[in-house]
């Protein structure tokens, strides 16, 4: 049965976490006592014991009937769920956030087990023989009332960034068959958001006008007639929509908030206002950059890092990560860590073709969907591609229930591409 | 499931389509922040927010043979004043108050500090210097003052430390100790003397901390720990004797200045060991005054002269040429090769003499004969003598700027007929007073030739890190007979009444040694200059002490031979070496009874009681010898007035009692 699991993911897996350990190493280590790597008063010593744990549950996994997890997902779902809720009332509150549970000297994160249950709760939904998500609009309804419901039991823990999480697996409903309607309307929404920030609504409104007048002319020549009424709808909406975005972000927003697209979409111009902001709101940001940075293309090296060692990035060890990778090992080591994390969830994907099972397939989607967001966002909030979100670099960032809940997103999903030859029977 | 094959595709091409998008925006990100822009990072990251700060470590301290400091490292302050940053009624309440405790101190008047205050404040100046290189102790009696007292904010006080080198023993074997400084351009150390030979045990190494930059100038430690810790430098314990080098320094000083002579230098060798025990050079300034100026006795070689005949009186000994008894006929004082006249000192020269006597005459005739009759048809016999000795190689020691000897080959360019006869007594060859010393040095350790050392150990606070073995250049230079030889003839050179150095001769202690007085720049008369010499070691029986001393351009009108020159300063050294270490015989028991002795002194007792049974006649006595006499008798004393005894009372011949008065008059 284990000569069937996918090494060439599981290989990948142990490089990601093996290199994720040795820049949590050098993020945390104080350099002037030389402890054991498994030293339980050091960050990479716990980590080390974590990555131990992980192990031992991945063989755990592994081990267990690939029928178990079709068969006990809305269970897993249900108990991941009240977890969630558990948190209301003996939740602990660290950083200001209300999302571990104490368990003896140990914190445990619900939210980060809960991404795999809600993977084996849709995919179990969508590929129930009953449902049908793109002809019948209940099911859809309820597909994403699975999706988004822990998403609203996280968010106020606060943590948006996790809550954020669920949206990706709207890439599972793309792929099997819902309209993309829906995709590019919220990618749209997301540009026009953009660009009104940059350019305000007037331009914007502008454009759109320009823009579908072409559409109207070039559209009216290949006689394929667009009604003008539809068309000034469809103005009359983004205009609407332009102008809502303004004026929320001028006046609903907070200062904090303002600060933090300004900074993203590179709004403020003034320099004074600029050092300001990179003094507060992006301070993080700024300060990731520079490291990131300063490690050249060939990087600092192994423990070299000054602005790693200074402690200038706060969060370093979690969801800043990368800034290690970035500043000791340079561009080369960047890329291969971005080679390294595409090459898992293309694998993923691959392997979401092969299974027989719709079950599978989706389950398999929908981890190649978790990890890509992941991956994604919180690359591109430490080289300051995206605004900053606080999500964790899945494998790498220091956190025992982060690395397990991706542990067990992975490892089920092969325990289950393991058993798809017994799929027909 | 109403959804085709092609449709499924473009759907995963799509969701394929935006990774590889997002991907690619990753690295165009990434290039541009660490390819493009990554210089301009990691100035910024190195520049303006961390920086590594250098800690620099404490320098070892430097000390002479018996651990006194002969340098170690201070930190001294300089208070400055900023005048513009006290308020003006805090200004006005103070200045007075603050001049009047400068004045006190500083020793100027208090109305010079006010006004230098009054125009520092009126010129903005924030940076007045109130006092410069004080102690600890001072420094915090100034920051005291009034005003001062106030601190940097208030009352505009700026202190500024550094650490300072300094020589507890002032300027004695200044030059010898050195300095050493560090260029920062090429990243190089430079410097002189034993600190310089030594600065990679007393220098430690830098130590490094990262701090961030949080204000204008201001710089906050990153870590609470050392990112690199400062190793403090070793501590290096020379050999040199600080009373010796007292002695050795002012002796020289003194005849440097008698003699008003350019420059000179004195080294002192501890024969079995090497170790140099005092090194002093002196060079006149223009202002007349002298000061440690160049390592002459490392750096500067020159022709040694007479004091070379030892080289060749060794070589002529070892080949048999020569026996001490051979008698030579010294030309009456002119021998000319080539035209070229070797001259002795004294006119007409010394007749027929021993070869030992030629030696102590210091014959230039005729050790040059002894030399050109045995070696004319073979030089390079003689010169391969010197060569297995060592001598034309320099010492390798570890302070910079030895010079090389030169010691010419028979086949060399300009090797000529007169070569070997003028290398005789000691010309066209140099060598430094160093390497001099040690062939002097190997004589008198009975032919081993030993390298000269100026360190003893090197220390970490009170464990030795690395301990200086004594080196030996050459285990025997020479014959044990011919070694014996030399001594005597070096013996004589003091002790006889002909031997050139005989003016040194002091019955108290023995001294063996050669004179030297070399002719310097003899090609031109008009410049004609001596360098005067003397070397040897003393107790010439069994040495202890090896020593050289060399004079250059000692004002002819007042003298230049060596033994009246350079002599006297070997004498004094070697006299305060005596009177300081004086030869100690130790008993193991010293209250043994010796039955014989206490025997025969109770019966000189009984008998010289005996014979006092009645009160001697004193009359004409010293009073102290009558008091002694009387009072050994058991009598009771009583003295007046001073000198000898013109009455005594009762008169000689009454019976002793014991405890009777005897009153004595003096006058």
């Amino acid at each position: 049965m284990s000569n069937r699991l996918d090494w060439f993911s599981i290989i990948l897996y142990i490089l990601l976490v093996a290199i994720g350990w040795l820049n949590i190493y050098s993020a945390t280590y104080s350099g002037d006592t030389a402890s054991s790597v498994i030293d339980m008063s050091t960050m990479y010593g716990k980590q080390m014991i974590f990555i131990g744990v992980s192990i031992v549950l991945a063989i755990v996994l592994v081990s267990v009937e690939a029928k178990f997890y079709e068969r006990f997902a809305g269970v897993i779902y249900l108990v991941s769920m009240l977890s969630l809720l558990g948190l209301f009332l003996f939740g602990k509150n660290v950083n200001g956030a209300t999302s571990w549970y104490a368990i003896g000297g140990m914190t445990l994160q619900p939210s980060e087990f809960a991404k795999a249950a809600t993977a084996l709760a849709l995919a179990k939904f969508l590929s129930d023989i009953q449902t049908n998500i793109t002809t019948d609009n209940k099911d859809l309804v309820k597909a994403i009332g699975i999706m988004m419901f822990p998403a609203l039991l996280i968010i106020p823990q606060p943590d948006p960034g996790s809550a954020l999480v669920y949206t990706s697996l709207f890439f599972v409903l793309h792929r099997e068959g819902v309209s993309p309607l829906y995709l590019y309307l919220g990618f749209m929404a997301v540009v026009l958001f953009a660009l009104t920030l940059i350019y305000g609504p007037l331009w914007v409104i502008l454009g759109i006008c320009t823009l579908l007048g072409f559409l109207y002319y070039f559209m009216n020549r290949k006689k394929k007639r667009i009604k003008l009424y539809q068309l000034a709808a469809v103005i009359m909406v983004m205009a609407l929509y332009s102008y809502s975005v303004n004026f929320i972000f001028e006046n609903v927003f907070e200062q904090r908030h303002r600060d933090r697209f300004s900074l993203w979409l590179r709004l403020e111009d003034d320099p004074a206002k600029l050092d300001v902001i990179r003094k507060t709101i992006g301070y993080n940001t700024y300060q990731s950059e520079a490291a990131i940075g300063s490690g050249g293309v060939y990087g600092k090296g192994f423990l070299e890092g000054t602005r790693t060692k200074g402690d200038f990035v706060p969060e370093q060890h979690t969801d800043y990560i990368f800034s290690t990778v970035g500043e000791e090992w340079g561009f080369i080591g960047s890329v291969a860590v971005v080679i390294l994390f595409t090459a898992l969830i293309l694998r993923i994907i691959f392997i979401s073709e092969r299974q027989k099972s719709p079950f599978s397939r989706m389950y398999g989607y929908a981890a190649a969907a978790i990890l890509f967001f992941h991956f994604a966002i919180n690359i591109g909030m430490v080289i300051g591609l995206l605004p900053t979100i606080g999500i964790p670099l899945p494998f790498f960032s220091y956190g025992g229930s982060g690395l397990l809940g991706f542990t067990m997103l992975l490892f089920i999903l092969l325990k289950l591409d393991s058993n798809r030859i017994n799929e027909w029977i | 499931m109403a959804i085709t094959e092609k449709n499924i595709s473009n759907r995963l091409y799509f969701v394929a389509g935006c990774m590889f998008l997002f991907a690619m925006a990753v690295v165009v990100k990434l290039v541009t922040i660490q390819v493009v822009e990554g210089d301009h990072y990691k100035k910024k990251a190195e520049d303006s927010t961390i920086r590594n700060f250098v800690i620099e470590p404490n320098r070892g301290n430097l000390y002479s043979d018996d651990g006194s400091l002969l340098a170690t490292s201070v930190t001294r302050y300089d208070v400055r004043f900023d005048a513009v940053t006290p308020k003006q009624e805090v200004f006005e309440a103070h200045v007075k108050a603050l001049s009047d405790s400068l004045s006190l101190v500083f020793g100027k008047p208090s109305s010079y500090y006010q006004n230098l205050m009054r125009k520092a404040r009126a010129s903005k100046n924030r940076y007045l210097l109130l006092a410069r290189d004080l102690g600890y102790t001072d420094y915090l009696r100034v920051s005291n003052f009034p005003m001062l007292d106030l601190g940097p904010y208030k009352g505009g006080r700026i202190v500024e430390q550094e650490t300072q080198r300094e020589h507890p023993l002032g300027a004695i074997a200044e030059r010898s100790v050195g300095w050493e400084k560090f260029n920062a351009e090429t990243s190089k150390y430079f410097g002189v003397g034993l600190e310089r030979a030594f600065g990679e045990y007393l220098r430690g190494k830098q130590g490094r901390r990262l701090k961030q930059k949080i204000a204008k100038g201001q710089w906050k430690p990153i870590t609470d720990y050392n990112e690199v810790e400062p190793v403090d430098g070793y501590d290096v314990v020379s050999t040199i004797d600080i009373n010796i080098q007292d002695v050795a320094h002012h002796a020289l000083l003194t005849q440097l200045e008698k003699y008003n002579a350019d420059h000179g230098c004195v080294v002192v060798m501890e024969v079995e060991t090497g170790e140099v025990k005092a090194i002093s050079n002196l060079g006149r300034t223009k202002s007349g005054t002298y000061y440690e100026r160049l390592n002459y006795a490392i750096g500067e070689s020159l022709e040694p002269g007479s004091t070379f005949k030892l080289m060749s009186m060794m070589a002529a000994l070892e080949d048999k040429a020569v026996d001490t008894s051979t008698v030579i006929d010294t030309e009456n004082g002119v021998l000319r090769f080539y035209g070229k006249a070797v001259r002795d000192s004294r006119r007409g020269g010394y007749g027929e003499i021993t070869a030992s006597k030629v030696f102590e005459v210091s014959s230039n005739t005729g050790v040059v004969k002894v030399i050109d009759e045995f070696y004319g048809d073979q030089p390079e016999r003689f010169v391969n003598r010197i060569y297995n000795i060592g001598l034309n190689k320099p010492l390798g020691l570890p302070i910079e700027g030895e010079a090389n000897p030169i010691i010419p080959y028979p086949n060399d360019k300009d090797w000529s007929g007169i070569s070997l006869q003028w290398m005789a007594y000691g010309y066209g060859v140099e060598l430094t007073p160093l390497q001099i010393l040690s062939l002097y040095n190997a004589v008198a350790n009975d032919g081993e030739m030993v390298k000269p050392r100026l360190i003893k150990e090197v220390r970490q606070w009170d464990q030795p890190v690395k301990i200086m073995e004594k080196e030996v250049l050459n285990p025997s230079i020479c014959s044990k007979e011919t070694v014996k030889k030399l001594q005597s003839m070096l013996k004589n050179v003091v002790e006889k009444e002909h031997g050139t150095g005989h003016r040194l001769y002091s019955p108290n202690f023995s001294m063996a040694g050669k004179t030297g007085t070399a002719q310097k720049d003899y090609r031109d008369k008009s410049k004609l200059n001596y360098i005067s010499s003397f070397v040897g070691y003393f107790p010439a029986e069994a040495p202890k002490y090896s020593c050289i001393v060399v004079i250059h351009e000692p004002d002819k009108s007042v003298g230049y031979y060596g033994a009246d020159v350079s002599g006297p300063v070997f004498k004094s050294i070697a006299h305060k070496i005596y009177t300081n270490s004086p030869l100690i015989d130790t008993v193991d028991e010293l209250n043994k009874e010796n039955k014989p002795a206490l025997k025969s002194y109770e019966a000189y007792y009984a008998k010289v009681r005996g014979s006092h049974q009645a009160i001697p006649d004193v009359k004409g006595m010293s009073g102290m010898d009558a008091v002694s006499l009387l009072e050994n008798l058991g009598l009771q004393v009583e003295v007046e007035g001073q000198g000898r005894v013109v009455k005594q009372m009762p008169k000689s011949g009454v019976k002793i009692e014991d405890n009777k008065k005897v009153v004595l008059k003096l006058s």
